[in-house]
């Protein structure tokens, strides 16, 4: 995963506009009040607005089926808006061709045209310009480099593996230097040691390259590594937008704090709150809250220790705990505990 | 229960024993047949088994032969590019810009139905169409663009042709659809994501996409109207004479050795253009897809 | 997908709907014709409405119907049997398929060669066969055994692409569970390939009861339906066969309804034995 320190990817996007001071264009992405519905159905997107700040990682963030990709898929024009305005610097595209909106998708099963090798499938929007054979090989092989795919370029995408093609996929979507990277759950497919290496590749490509990408995903723990803007959406609204650590930290609703884990959400003198796993303990808190419970399960994961506890009404709640604080005294299931914690933890969510 | 203790190997050869049989014995044997008599010397409706090669002699000399030949390869090559350029244009409306599968399925069975009505009674169908008092000649006779009927329209070229694309062209967009039906929608989107026309994305993405199925559909084509005497007989008003009529007349005049021997001729011509054609496909792979 | 049409959209409708009444023209000229009135001919315009050329069918010795009736009823039988064994040969060599084993590549090429050499040969083939035997066409054993080399590929193929996209593990999980090769067959198997199955039987009557290239020479004694007709193609000069074909279609068409309704209610009772087990 070496980069050759003398490629800098920026010369890979000349066209890419100056960056403009005035604020008229701050944004990469402004979505209007956008809706989406089938044939007069219920909506799968429902009046959603969001802005994305100019070279940003956005994540769209929620369950299947909550409109996420329903979004991804209008703003690359493969999805006609039902009401609403899409926005792609400070540019109404809302109903121009999905090649004439400066946006480039990639799509979950990458695509790639089985008939083409990697350096054909990456050269394939030059040749509908009409670029010569020798200079569109040319400027496919110095994107093939980018995502370190130029060692395969004369292979067809059946021989390739599943990471391999997701490179090929993306050199070809950036080579027609996008302003905006749409990412349809790019990482779903691959296994678990792939996804965090791709992750990493995804984040420094976006670096390098300066411009925005928005990428779906079901992944909490994926949108929280990549994103400068989390976007959690359910039932095909925006539940909250942030940052990662806002998101996390400060989560709007029940909804989100369930949602992107981690979160215990407890009934307090009649309003939610909701308290980090990590900041909750099964000991006595001195002027926190303590709650005498039963210990229901205990699931280790490396650094950290999960309890599941169980109160005497049945409510269940989890803490995350260091391992060397577990191991100093472990407890075993069905250990009578108290589960606690302090007041400042506790953060008010909406109803 | 032997099968339980029956390896699998014998197993499938069992399974497979009937089919094979009856492939062997009514194909390949037969086949070999036609060619063993197409060496042997023939009286009046009977064969006498003696090597003679008389038939051969024959064929070879008469200049029948190139005329029935070149009659054959040019309706071929009309009806295959008009099949093929009707066949694509159907098969890409259905399977690209009817969206929803209640339609593509509506019109699929509208496009088998009159295949249910049979054979002869399609092709004589077009009498009351193409006759000189049919509709199209009363039709341009009303509106004044003739004062005498056209008498080309039917028992001609042109009804051969129209009737043959008339029954094959869904034999040639069947295969096509199909392979179509195989291209992921994601892989169109990301064509035209990358600029490309509608346009561009045929020529660069689906007819590359598409050659197995456009093979098979030529396949059915080249099988269909180099072997087919029926239809040439009714539609010409038996006006024409390609090889396998040449054939079938001399059958129905029993004269079975030199029947033989024109046949072996067009079996290896449609053998070898369906072989040279399967070099491109693998079929079973096609199939099992 | 929902986006906007295009003009292309509009203008392959346009070619779609040429194309439909391309297929159409024809058979609806054949199905008004044969209402035509007694004076009138093969041709437009209709001289009155009348059956009267559906009443010649069906009295005995009609104006050149020839051997209509009996042709029917050869080809009926003709197609019932074939069907059936079409039917259970094609589930046999289907299911050989199930593995590979040697000879399997020769058996699936044995087809596609039946299907691709033309009709005539084949029943030309036959026909010379029996006639260095020394043996006599008949129905019941070379007519059936043609048709079989034409209806038997396309059952192949049916079977083939049913079980070749149908997952391996259902067998390899009916074996976990105890199941013998019969029971498997029984309970896995059949019931996820009956539309097949019931496929191969349409497939196998529809293609002999059109076909006469293959059977021609070697049925005996006694046309069927489609020679029949060939037969009289030259010679008609009345609506009466125009008559034929909007009856032989009509049997189609209630052959295809009748086996789409057979099969449409036996997904349901499997549906509802499904619904009621949960329940």
């Amino acid at each position: 995963m070496k980069i050759d320190t003398d490629f800098n990817a920026k010369n890979l996007m000349p066209e890419a506009e100056p960056p403009v001071e005035d604020g008229a264009t701050k944004y990469d992405v402004e979505l209007v009040a956008v809706s989406k519905s089938y044939d007069g159905g219920a909506k799968a997107v429902d009046t959603i607005s969001l802005r994305i700040p100019k070279a940003s990682y956005c994540c769209l963030l929620g369950p299947s089926g909550c409109g996420k990709t329903t979004t991804l898929r209008m703003l690359a024009g493969h999805e006609s808006v039902t009401d609403g305005d899409v926005l792609i610097h400070n540019r109404n595209v809302t109903d121009g061709a999905p090649s004439a909106r400066g946006t480039s998708m990639m799509f979950q099963s990458y695509a790639l045209f089985p008939h083409l090798s990697a350096l054909d499938n990456a050269a394939f929007s030059l040749k509908i310009k009409g670029v010569k054979k020798a200079e569109r090989h040319a400027k496919a092989m110095e994107f093939l480099k980018l995502v370190q795919m130029d060692h395969l370029a004369h292979r067809m995408p059946a021989q390739l593996s599943g990471g391999q093609q997701q490179r090929v996929a993306l050199a070809r979507s950036l080579i027609t230097r996008p302003k905006v990277l749409l990412l349809d759950e790019p990482l779903s497919a691959l296994d678990p040691f792939l996804r965090v290496l791709m992750r990493t590749e995804l984040k420094r490509i976006q670096t390098e390259l300066g411009i925005t990408f928005v990428h779906v995903t079901h992944s909490q723990e994926e949108a929280l590594a990549l994103s400068d803007l989390v976007v959690v959406m359910s039932d095909g609204q925006i539940m909250q937008a942030g940052s990662a650590r806002d998101v996390f930290e400060k989560p709007s609703n029940a909804f989100v704090a369930k949602f992107i884990g981690g979160h215990n959400v407890i009934d307090v003198e009649g309003r939610k709150v909701s308290v980090r796993a990590d900041k909750c303990r099964i000991v006595q808190s001195v002027g926190g809250t303590n709650i005498p419970a039963e210990v229901t399960n205990i699931e280790y994961q490396g650094p950290m220790v999960r309890i599941l506890v169980k109160d005497s009404d049945g409510k269940e709640y989890h803490a995350q705990i260091s391992d060397s604080r577990f191991f100093a005294d472990p407890p075993v299931i069905g250990e009578k505990v108290t589960f606690s914690w302090m007041p400042e933890d506790e953060w008010r969510l909406a109803a | 229960m032997s099968s339980m203790t029956m390896s699998p190997r014998i197993a499938s050869w069992l399974q497979a024993t009937p089919f094979t049989l009856i492939m062997t014995c009514l194909v390949m044997v037969p086949l070999a047949i036609i060619l063993a008599v197409s060496f042997m010397d023939y009286g009046f409706a009977e064969i006498i088994p003696e090597f003679y090669l008389g038939n051969w002699t024959d064929l070879f000399r008469s200049s029948l032969t190139v005329d029935t030949y070149a009659t054959v390869f040019r309706q071929l090559a009309m009806v295959w590019s008009i099949t093929l350029v009707l066949g694509f244009t159907i098969s890409y409306y259905l399977v690209f810009h009817v969206r929803s599968n209640m339609w593509r399925a509506i019109f699929l069975a509208a496009c088998a139905i009159p295949f249910w009505t049979s054979g002869p009674i399609r092709m004589i169908s077009w009498v009351p169409l193409l006759g000189r008092e049919g509709l199209v000649n009363q039709a341009l006779f009303g509106m004044g663009l003739i004062d005498q009927p056209i008498s080309w329209l039917l028992y001609s070229e042109f009804s051969v042709i129209l009737v043959y694309v008339n029954m094959l062209t869904m034999a040639m967009a069947g295969p096509i659809a199909n392979s179509m039906a195989k291209i992921s929608p994601s892989i169109i989107q990301a064509a035209r994501d990358q600029g490309a026309s509608e346009w561009q994305v045929i020529q660069e993405v689906i007819i590359p996409l598409i050659k197995p199925g456009i093979v098979v559909g030529t396949i059915f084509i080249i099988t269909a109207v180099m072997g087919d005497g029926f239809l040439v007989r009714a539609m010409s008003g038996n006006q024409m004479n390609t090889p396998a009529v040449a054939i079938m007349n001399e059958i129905n005049a029993f004269q079975f050795p030199p029947a033989a021997a024109k046949s072996v001729v067009l079996l290896v011509i449609v053998l070898g253009m369906v072989g040279l054609l399967l070099r491109f496909v693998d079929i079973r792979k096609e199939l099992a897809r | 997908m929902g986006t906007k049409r295009t003009t292309s959209f509009y203008v392959l409708s346009f070619v779609f709907a040429a194309f439909l009444i391309f297929l159409y023209g024809p058979m609806f000229c054949v199905y008004l014709l044969s209402f035509q009135g007694p004076e009138g001919g093969m041709s437009f315009p209709m001289r009155g409405f009348s059956t009267v050329w559906f009443e010649t069918l069906f009295t005995a010795g009609g104006r050149g119907v020839g051997d209509i009736h009996n042709s029917f009823i050869r080809s009926l039988r003709l197609g019932a049997i074939v069907a059936l064994l079409t039917m259970l040969i094609g589930l046999a060599v289907g299911m050989s398929f199930r593995r590979r084993y040697p000879g399997g590549n020769f058996v699936f090429y044995s087809a596609i060669v039946s299907m691709i050499v033309p009709g005539i040969f084949v029943g030309f083939g036959i026909s010379l066969t029996l006639n260095m035997l020394g043996m006599r066409p008949q129905w019941w054993y070379s007519g059936i055994g043609a048709q079989l080399t034409w209806s038997l590929p396309f059952a192949m193929l049916i079977m083939f692409i049913i079980l070749g996209r149908m997952d391996k593990s259902y067998e390899e999980a009916a074996t976990d569970l105890g199941a013998n090769s019969f029971q498997r067959f029984q309970y896995v198997i059949l019931p996820l390939i009956l539309p097949g199955v019931i496929g191969m039987f349409m497939a196998g009557f529809t293609s002999s009861y059109e076909e006469a290239a293959r059977a021609g020479l070697n049925i005996g004694t006694g046309n069927t339906m489609p020679m029949e007709l060939t037969g009289l193609l030259g010679a008609a000069t009345t609506p009466v066969m125009f008559a034929v074909g909007t009856l032989t279609t009509l049997f189609m068409f209630t052959m295809v309804i009748v086996t789409l309704l057979a099969s449409w209610s036996l997904a349901k009772r499997r549906q509802l034995r499904l619904t009621a087990h949960h329940a």
